[in-house]
């Protein structure tokens, strides 16, 4: 009967085309630097024939022949309006002009226009362009992506300094983070406190918290995808900046006669310069950079070529004690081909490594640690007609991860060479969805995503007693390690275990009237990879492994439902949604689990459920000299971890517990005042509930010591988590006619030096003796000052 | 890893934070009995004197209780001769005896009877090493500028073996503690070291010539191991790279009443003690 309906949408809007209908198709760029605009919008006046732009910044609209008058919008340039004849199908080029403004600076943050934002069945999403991104204050004035995105309803983080983010109360491994498609598996800079994206060499970047397209998958809570900048293909140009941690430069210019662009962009921290000086610090070293590369070639009408890479690298070495470095390597070549007005398609190669290394020179330790993937990737985008849109592909990555290898570093080192069992793995997926206007008031997205993971051979698999690696003992009743009975050898050519899933993917709106919609959502998604991690901050050391014999792929289902409403003519636009998501086998860690240079994690862990729901608010002001935001999330996110084949009750006694992610109120506003053509201000406040934590609940004496006995996990909060952040941009612009632009960011993080516990510690005093209660708090005030230009 | 915790926190505390003593309200546990029963033998004596103690739980802030358990029954029992050791109460929360006899290898029982309820625990006494050499550096360990002591034994190369260092400073308040396992050095000479720095929050001043540190190995189970690693992970817990504080549960268990557990562990030991002067 499903099936039946599917059939049914396809010929119904088939037959709706019989009428003599023609196409016109092409790409929208910026005129002054040539970038594809994404998101762009194209209609015909007066009718309801509109569509947006892709992320190759290519359309194509389909309606009854006639004449028409085409309109392209975007937002914060000119718009273009045009006289048609539709009498045959046509490729029609724009370029845009920004905005005329001298410097295009009122954000103005809803992006699409009017009529798609709300008719458009796509939920649960939040984009956010570079620009915005820039105006918003920055701790030390470093713009930062990922902090950005923490000021849009759903989205947490773990306090200051803890990497990664979390979306409607899910993990920081259930993010996918896609840099030009390929995965970023670390997000973050100095563990934590800066992201790894340089907001000079990123176009856009769009968070998919729930209504996940088809097309992407391998995680259950959300899809950061996040795009580079083509390069200027109009004129060379410069930019860069000079700020209190890093320093940042970019080009871009012209290729082969502007068939081509490039750009090349390039950050790194200089504090380290500075640390010889410094007594305490003159044997440390704590520096990252980062290297943004993406060119493009236009080799005729139908085919581009692209190429994108990133490279970067954090190195912290604390005297000769303690060396590390980490970072992420990724590139992607990818083949846009245009086979008619309709039917557009892409070919992606994409390669992407993490990897760290350590080396502990008291112990005389050097370890290595690394996961790599292979990615390939067709994508197929068919205009059928108007009101369907049909997205097809199939994608392959294969996945080496490498969990540990161990070396001592001197002849008279203690350590003996040890190398963790490297694991191998497939991930295939198929894909097809179609975007359906029903009827004029009625859309649908529609999907069917169908993955396939195999763990591959090459390396020993522990069978164990009983096929328990984790046993409960009822008499101390704690969970313990399991005996390994055996050891199979799996051969590179074998598959130690297959898992495939259906995931589908629907998703409706309603247009209840011009400015008003509801739209409603269902996701399944499945994710293969899972990041091992029993502290309460994810840290560079953290290991990824592969599902397979004892690790379960997670599987999330969500259901979303949201209300939509422009007001005042879309000045201001407010968005409502509500969403409960299950999760299957997430996992837990027994206690006293021991992940680091574990080649048997089942050993470690236990196989539970999370759950998660609630309800953001979003009010925006979308123009005027004032804009801004303000998200409210009111949520629940927790989980449970039963003994299930280890047997006993589980961890937490059985019990749902919260997860640390799990954050009551999240308050976030953010607001831009435009006061003269000199001068913008910008504010951020956010209010979060406290992070939850385990607090003791009593102490006994053992050893001549105190030790701290505790109560249910996470059942304690740290104090609410609340700052005001602002910063002013000055522009000197004193002679608008010269290439030469700069501005100066003048920033204060936390302005009434709110003392954020970003951890509170419990322990004994070692001069008294008494136990005392230590809170860490990681920034307070912290004035900055950047000075930016571009040329 | 508690090592590199310790460093990563010194990375951030560098960078930008801080450290504030505060006040925390805090929930009240249940109070439940405290059973240190360390069975431990030097190697080379008879050891006879053994003394188990008995407490109770108290609020975390509390310094007020006496803790003192008295009026329990404590006995032992060689599971292999069955020969029964009865300790004493000496109303002091101490039950002693002085007729202990430790044999290698041999299996121990502990019966603790209190409130009409029976607490039992098994443990095995395995063979200390000796401690090859101990000096002491600069150099090494964390800090460059201060000194610590080595420390090197060997690890036998057959088994799975786990230790328990204990350092403690004449003249300090409390004593730190190492769990090492041979998992990265199986069969090699096995080097721990113990630094202090000067701190002036906890009061922790670095070593100078002329301070006397007693240094103490004990050959351990792989169970006392597990309750000792996640003991010492969270002794100052709660920052952010520790894991999630858990219950730590020990091996004495209440045969009446399994949800009145106890705290504390029944061990029994041989270790090995030096004292080292440093120069």
């Amino acid at each position: 009967m499903k099936h039946g309906f599917l059939i049914y949408f396809f010929l119904s809007s088939f037959i709706a085309t019989a009428q003599e209908r023609f196409s016109i198709s092409g790409a929208i760029k910026d005129l002054n630097n040539g970038e594809t605009l994404l998101g762009a919008t194209v209609y015909l006046e007066g009718t309801t024939y509109g569509t947006v732009t892709n992320e190759y910044g290519f359309f194509s609209l389909t309606a009854p022949k006639g004449n028409y008058t085409l309109i392209v919008s975007y937002v914060g340039y000119e718009t273009i309006t045009q006289q048609v004849v539709l009498d045959k199908d046509q490729t029609l080029h724009f370029e845009l002009n920004e905005a005329s403004t001298a410097l295009n600076e009122v954000v103005i943050v809803a992006q699409e226009s009017e009529v798609t934002s709300i008719r458009e069945p796509q939920m649960s999403v939040a984009k956010l362009n570079a620009q915005t991104i820039k105006e918003m204050p920055a701790v030390l004035g470093e713009v930062d992506v990922i902090k950005s995105i923490q000021m849009l309803p759903g989205v947490t983080n773990n306090g200051e300094g803890s990497a990664g983010f979390h979306v409607r109360g899910g993990a920081a491994d259930q993010n996918l983070v896609l840099l030009d498609e390929a995965i970023i598996y670390n997000t973050s800079h100095f563990f934590g406190f800066f992201s790894v994206f340089n907001a000079d060499a990123i176009k856009n970047i769009k968070l998919y918290k729930g209504d996940i397209p088809a097309k992407y998958g391998g995680r259950v809570s959300s899809v950061l995808d996040v795009r580079q900048k083509d390069g200027n293909s109009k004129k060379f140009s410069l930019s860069g900046g000079i700020g209190l941690i890093s320093s940042r430069l970019a080009a871009e210019s012209p290729l082969f006669n502007e068939k081509g662009s490039f750009l090349v962009a390039g950050r790194a921290s200089y504090a380290h310069l500075f640390m010889p000086a410094i007594e305490n610090l003159k044997d440390d070293k704590i520096s990252f950079y980062d290297l943004n590369l993406k060119t493009n070639y236009q080799l005729n009408q139908n085919n581009r070529l692209y190429l994108s890479g990133y490279f970067g690298r954090d190195v912290f070495n604390l005297s000769k004690v303690i060396k590390n470095n980490y970072g992420n390597a990724t590139g992607n070549l990818r083949w846009n081909h245009v086979f008619n007005d309709r039917l557009f398609s892409n070919l992606s190669l994409i390669y992407s490594k993490y990897d760290y290394r350590i080396i502990l020179d008291f112990v005389e330790l050097d370890w290595i640690a690394d996961i790599k993937n292979y990615n390939v990737k067709y994508d197929l985008g068919y205009y059928v007609n108007n009101n369907l849109k049909v997205d097809l592909g199939v994608s392959g990555i294969y996945y080496n991860l490498n969990p540990g290898e161990v070396k001592p570093t001197s002849e008279t080192s203690g350590i003996n060479y040890l190398k963790l069992d490297e694991k191998r793995a497939f991930e295939g997926a198929l894909y097809i969805s179609a975007e359906h206007q029903l009827t004029d008031k009625l859309a649908l997205n529609y999907g069917l995503r169908y993955s396939n993971f195999s763990r591959l051979g090459g390396q020993n698999l522990a069978t164990y007693v009983d096929n328990k690696p984790v046993v409960y003992n009822n008499q101390l009743e704690i969970y313990e390690r399991g005996d390994v009975e055996s050891e199979t050898h799996y051969g590179k050519g074998e598959t130690i275990k297959n898992y495939g899933y259906l995931e589908p993917r629907i998703g409706l709106s309603y247009q209840m009237n011009e400015s008003s919609s509801i739209k409603a959502s269902y996701t399944r998604s499945t994710q293969y990879l899972h990041l091992l991690s029993n502290t309460s901050s994810v840290t560079p050391l953290d290991v990824w492994t592969p599902s397979g014999e004892y690790i379960k792929p997670q599987i999330s289902d969500q259901f979303a439902i949201g209300y939509y409403k422009q007001l005042k003519d879309n000045a201001y636009t407010l968005e409502l949604e509500t969403y409960y998501k299950q999760i299957d086998n997430r996992i837990d860690y027994i206690d006293g689990s021991s992940l680091i240079g574990n080649n048997n994690i089942e050993t470690e862990i236990l196989n539970g459920e999370a759950r998660a729901y609630g309800v953001e608010v979003l009010i925006r002001k979308n123009r005027g000299t004032f804009t801004g935001w303000l998200a409210y999330t009111l949520s629940k996110s927790e989980q449970r971890t039963l003994g299930g084949n280890a047997g006993g009750p589980g961890i937490n006694g059985g019990s749902w517990y919260n997860t640390p992610y799990d954050r009551t109120h999240d308050i976030s506003l953010t607001g831009v005042y435009k006061l003269n053509e000199k001068w913008s201000l910008s504010s951020n406040f956010i209010f979060q509930t406290g992070r939850p934590v385990t607090y003791p609940n009593g102490q006994y004496e053992y050893e001549g010591l105190s030790i701290a006995s505790y109560g249910d996990r996470n059942s304690n909060r740290l104090p609410a988590y609340h700052r005001l952040d602002v910063s002013a941009i000055y522009k000197p612009n004193k002679h608008p006619e010269r290439r030469w632009k700069s501005e100066w960011v003048f920033g204060i993080y936390n302005v009434y030096n709110r003392q954020n516990a970003a951890s509170i510690s419990f322990g004994q005093n070692e001069s008294t003796g008494l136990n005392e209660a230590t809170q860490i708090s990681i920034f307070g005030i912290i004035p900055s000052v950047t000075y930016n230009f571009k040329f | 890893m508690k090592k590199i915790t310790i460093l990563l926190i010194g990375l951030v505390s560098v960078l930008f934070s801080c450290e504030e003593v505060i006040d925390v309200e805090l929930q009240d546990g249940p109070v439940r009995l405290v059973i240190e029963a360390s069975l431990d033998w030097e190697k080379g004596t008879v050891g006879n004197d053994q003394i188990i103690k008995l407490r109770t739980s108290t609020p975390y802030f509390d310094t007020q209780t006496d803790t003192s358990v008295t009026g329990a029954s404590v006995e032992v029992i060689n599971l292999d001769t069955n020969e029964v050791f009865v300790f004493q109460d000496q109303n002091n929360g101490n039950y002693t005896t002085d007729a202990f006899v430790p044999i290698l290898n041999n299996t121990y029982q502990l019966t603790v009877i209190y409130n009409g309820e029976v607490y039992q625990g098994t443990e095995t006494l395995l063979l200390a090493p000796d401690i090859n050499t101990i000096n002491q550096s600069i150099e090494d360990g964390f800090d460059d500028e201060n000194l610590e002591v080595n420390v090197y034994f060997d690890d036998p190369e057959d088994e799975e073996n786990y230790y328990l260092l204990k350092y403690y400073e004449e003249g300090d308040l409390l004593s730190s503690l190492e769990d090492v396992s041979d998992e990265f050095v199986n069969g090699n000479e096995i080097h721990d070291f113990y630094e202090k720095e000067d701190d002036e929050d906890s009061g922790e001043e670095a070593f100078v010539p002329g301070d006397v540190v007693e240094i103490t190995l004990y050959a351990i189970s792989e169970r006392y191991y597990n309750y000792i690693k996640i003991l010492n992970e969270q002794t100052d817990s709660g920052d952010p790279f520790s894991t999630t504080p858990v219950q730590i549960r020990g091996n004495c268990v209440n045969q009446t009443n399994q949800n009145n557990y106890a705290f504390g562990y029944f061990r029994v030991t041989q270790y090995v003690k030096e004292v080292y002067t440093f120069e």
